[in-house]
């Protein structure tokens, strides 16, 4: 039994219960077991030291066998450790070289495809850069082309860069560049052509002209020319069209641009346009003052007809970029604006020369537009237009001249001293001087130098006018009846005239006579002026022309100024009249201011001689109205209030003496017409002085009666005077009888007068 | 009736061609000049009233042509003129030595006591003077003549001369009225003219003048 349980225990690792049970009911007990526990322990202990001491040596050695592993492992260790250092240090450089490479391959990869790249975008590059270098050499043209080229294939072979899309949006920049920069030729050629173009004209009038000169003898003397100055001299660099001055090709490359760019529509409304405004500056004097000089005139003319000549060669050449339509419109407006400029312009030209060159310019530019096939419309009208105000102008101009000769003429008749001199007059002035002849010098002519130098002048100024008429394509007849025109109307008009505003200073007798004569003279020589314009312009002489009245205004006024004249003088002695009213006695004897007026009357008559008989006559005619006018006015005008029978009588014989000089036939045949004017002072005279009431009273009113001429009212006035002076003079008379029955006499007569006044109102 | 004047004196005006008498008219009576040159044709006359110590005095001034050939018109008005102005240019010694023919026929022709006066005109002219101012006080001095150089251009003593002449004659008229006629009488010039003449045709020797 306690064997058993200890084995059990040993034997069993768990359900040590029924041990413990036995351990417990087992007969010893419990100290038994624990004995037994004991003999086992010792047992064990037993075994343990016996087992320990059989493998104790084999411990000892294994310790010693395992002391001698650890050195060797520690051996081992420091070897390894070594050998790895060294490893770790050669794959650490390795490592290093093989990251380089793996960097290296990675670069050579990439440069060749950047290259491959690169070498798609070469070809765009330098396009582009012939493009650049296109446009800054304004090659234009292809420039565009190149752009195309780039736009459309280039472009789009090369990816979506950056510089690519840059380079795509510069593109739509540059061709509106290009096509600025081909706006800015156009327009550097449209000034250009501006500027040209007044060469162009000049060119085109100097071929016209010359062409105009053309004539076989000139083209024969033009070939020995250049026989003798050899060919090459002649044919230098001038040129063969007047367009040939002007370089087209900006225009002809803009068009081109434009038509590559599509815009030529809109290219030749823009051309038009601009030329259109051209074309308005153009007919626009640059100078301002046209009438200034010829060259002011000259330059515009050229501009004028260099531009059209442009226009209209344009026309053939320029792709339509001018329209026969719109350059007859252009024109058109042009001319008429041109021909309105050169109107105002002209008409404000005061000098013949300048007037002269102005028309030449005009017909050659006229002339050389037909030339070109352009229309002249209103300017040959204009030419007429100028031609009138040309004469105008020659006539102002020959107005100072007359005014000169007048001014500084004498009136007084050519006195010449010799041959030489006589000659000279001649010379200048047609006149028949047969009788002047024979006489010898000094030779007087009936004429003033005003004459001859008159007539030189109007020779002058049909020369000058003739001058203006040449070239208009006149015939010889229109342009000699113009000239007799104008000639007629120069001296009826401004010759005249001058000669009126002479009369407007108070002019010597002996003057106005000589004017008179003057104008005769000049007169007769009209038909020597009609043959010379009939021998200049070739054309046949007329001789019908109412010549006669040509200067009769100015005579008249000539005339007018010599009655007037004399007037004043009568007038003049009239107001030395000194009337004693109440002389008692006559003088027997005429006043003095009668005889010394009618002694100086006598004198003027002589030297009125040369005159006309009509313009003598006028002038005795006024001379003696004025005389009975005032001499009747002394008698009955208000101042005088009283009028003695002495003086009557003292009147009477003053009347008597102006009657006899009007009888002693001052002007032969004038007689009776002259006493006419006294008639009315002789009747009323007649009538106080015989006191013939009677008679007076019965005739009166009737026909033929003897004092027809006195009306009541001057008879009674006269009346009144004496019965004052008689009143005054004789107070104490009134006793004598007679005197008393005449004074009744007086009184019954005036009654009457009075009586007859009031009847007539 | 008021008259317009009191006196009325006819002067003469006598001299060489050009040596100026129409000027010097021209310039007494129209206060002006002309330059330019007119030879007078017969005779002109020009007036002008002036006054004189309150006197209305009418100056009838003949202008004569100097020329010869008016010679016989010009002397028929010697006689009926109260006052010669004798005219020369003292740029031309000619007309001043003819001065002397002038005053002889001034004695032919004219009234015996008619007044006279020398004129040198144009003295404006000193650089071209001939005749010098003393030679003609001298010419004035062995005539009895009053004489003074004269400017009808620059208007120098024109109204001078012609103011002394029409005095003097003022003077002579008035000493001869109040010797004839007793005071009162009505004066003028017309009561100075002879009667002893028949009425004839009207001629210059028939005028009516001072005997």
């Amino acid at each position: 039994m306690t064997n058993a349980t200890i084995q059990e225990i040993e034997g069993i690792d768990d359900y040590w219960g029924p041990a413990f049970r036995s351990v417990y009911e087992g007969e010893g007990g419990h100290e038994a077991f624990l004995q037994q526990l004991d003999e086992r322990i010792k047992q064990h202990d037993k075994e343990i030291e016996k087992l320990c001491n059989f493998y104790y040596q084999g411990f000892i050695e294994s310790i010693r066998e395992l002391l001698e592993v650890r050195s060797h492992a520690e051996e081992l260790h420091a070897e390894i450790s070594n050998v790895d250092a060294n490893v770790k240090e050669t794959t650490d450089g390795l490592c290093v070289r093989s990251e380089e490479l793996i960097r290296a391959r990675r670069v050579e990869l990439n440069i060749a495809s950047t290259i491959e790249k690169m070498e798609l975008c070469l070809p765009l590059l330098t396009t582009y850069s012939k493009l650049k270098s296109q446009v800054e050499a304004k090659r234009y043209y292809p420039a565009l082309k190149t752009l195309e080229q780039l736009e459309h294939v280039l472009l789009p072979r090369v990816g979506p860069y950056a510089w690519c899309s840059h380079i795509s949006s510069d593109i739509p920049k540059l061709r509106q560049a290009i096509q600025d920069a081909s706006m800015a030729d156009l327009r550097d050629f449209l000034e250009n052509i501006r500027r040209l173009s007044p060469q162009v004209g000049a060119v085109a009038l100097k071929q016209t002209q010359e062409m105009l000169g053309r004539s076989l003898e000139n083209i024969i003397k033009n070939k020995k020319d250049m026989a003798t100055l050899g060919p090459s001299s002649v044919e230098t660099n001038t040129p063969q069209s007047p367009h040939e001055l002007v370089d087209f090709s900006p225009l002809y490359r803009c068009l081109h641009i434009h038509t590559v760019l599509g815009a030529k529509h809109d290219f030749v409304q823009y051309y038009r346009s601009q030329r259109r405004q051209q074309a308005r500056l153009v007919v626009i004097p640059a100078a301002g003052n046209l009438h200034d000089s010829i060259q002011s005139m000259k330059s515009y003319l050229n501009a004028v007809l260099g531009f059209f000549i442009l226009e209209e060669h344009l026309l053939t050449t320029g792709a339509g970029l001018v329209s026969s339509d719109w350059l007859g419109e252009t024109w058109g407006s042009a001319r008429s604006a041109a021909a309105g400029t050169l109107r105002t312009h002209t008409a404000l030209v005061t000098d013949p020369t300048l007037m002269l060159s102005i028309k030449h310019q005009i017909v050659l530019f006229i002339n050389a537009l037909k030339c070109y096939g352009l229309p002249t419309e209103p300017l040959p009208q204009l030419l007429q237009e100028m031609a009138e105000h040309y004469t105008e102008v020659l006539m102002q101009r020959w107005v100072a001249v007359f005014r000169d000769i007048l001014d500084n003429a004498t009136f007084r008749p050519i006195e010449v001293e010799n041959q030489e001199q006589y000659d000279a007059v001649m010379d200048t002035f047609p006149y028949d001087g047969d009788e002047l002849e024979t006489q010898a010098f000094p030779r007087k002519f009936p004429f003033s130098s005003v004459v001859p130098a008159v007539y030189v002048q109007v020779k002058e100024f049909m020369y000058a006018w003739l001058k203006y008429s040449s070239g208009l394509g006149l015939g010889g007849g229109g342009r000699a009846a113009a000239a007799r025109h104008s000639t007629s109307l120069l001296l009826t008009r401004s010759f005249t005239g001058c000669l009126s505003a002479l009369f407007r200073r108070a002019l010597p007798l002996t003057q106005l006579v000589q004017i008179i004569l003057d104008t005769q003279y000049l007169e007769s020589a009209t038909p020597y002026l009609y043959e010379f314009i009939s021998n200049i312009t070739g054309s046949e002489l007329v001789t019908a022309q109412p010549a006669g009245s040509m200067f009769q205004t100015a005579r008249d006024d000539a005339e007018k100024q010599i009655c007037e004249n004399l007037q004043h003088k009568v007038d003049e002695f009239l107001d030395l009249e000194n009337y004693d009213w109440l002389l008692v006695e006559p003088s027997g004897q005429a006043s003095s201011f009668v005889t010394d007026m009618l002694g100086y009357l006598t004198g003027v008559l002589t030297s009125l001689e040369q005159l006309p008989r009509r313009a003598r006559e006028a002038a005795v005619t006024a001379a003696v109205k004025r005389i009975a006018c005032r001499l009747r006015a002394l008698l009955l005008e208000g101042d005088v209030r009283a009028v003695s029978a002495g003086a009557l009588h003292q009147l009477d014989l003053d009347v008597i003496q102006c009657e006899q000089f009007a009888a002693s036939d001052p002007l032969p045949g004038l007689r009776d017409q002259l006493l006419e004017h006294f008639a009315s002072l002789r009747q009323l005279l007649d009538l106080i002085t015989s006191w013939d009431w009677s008679s007076y009273l019965h005739d009166i009113g009737m026909e033929g009666a003897k004092y027809a001429l006195v009306s009541p009212r001057e008879a009674a006035t006269l009346l009144e005077k004496l019965r004052e002076a008689e009143q005054k003079s004789s107070v104490f008379s009134v006793l004598k009888k007679n005197e008393r029955d005449r004074r009744k006499l007086l009184d019954t007569v005036l009654k009457q007068l009075k009586q007859l006044q009031n009847q007539d109102g | 009736m008021a008259k317009t004047y009191d006196y009325l004196f006819k002067l003469l005006l006598i001299g060489d061609s050009g040596v100026g008498k129409t000027s010097i008219l021209f310039r007494f009576s129209e206060d002006a000049f002309n330059i330019s040159f007119i030879s007078t044709i017969g005779i002109d006359f020009k007036i002008r009233t002036i006054d004189l110590d309150g006197k209305k005095v009418k100056l009838q001034i003949w202008d004569t042509a100097g020329q010869e050939r008016f010679r016989t018109i010009t002397t028929a008005y010697y006689r009926g003129s109260m006052g010669i102005m004798l005219v020369y240019d003292v740029t031309n010694e000619k007309s001043f030595e003819n001065i002397k023919n002038w005053i002889r026929n001034i004695e032919e022709n004219a009234s015996a006591d008619v007044e006279k006066m020398i004129l040198g005109n144009k003295c404006d002219l000193d650089s071209k003077r001939q005749v010098s101012k003393e030679r003609g006080e001298q010419l004035a001095v062995e005539y009895q003549i009053k004489f003074v150089e004269t400017s009808a251009k620059d208007s120098l003593n024109v109204e001078y001369a012609f103011y002394t002449l029409a005095r003097d004659i003022k003077a002579k008229m008035e000493k001869k009225q109040e010797a004839s006629n007793p005071p009162g009488a009505r004066g003028g010039t017309h009561q100075l003219k002879s009667n002893d003449q028949q009425r004839k045709p009207p001629s210059w020797l028939s005028r009516c003048s001072i005997l």
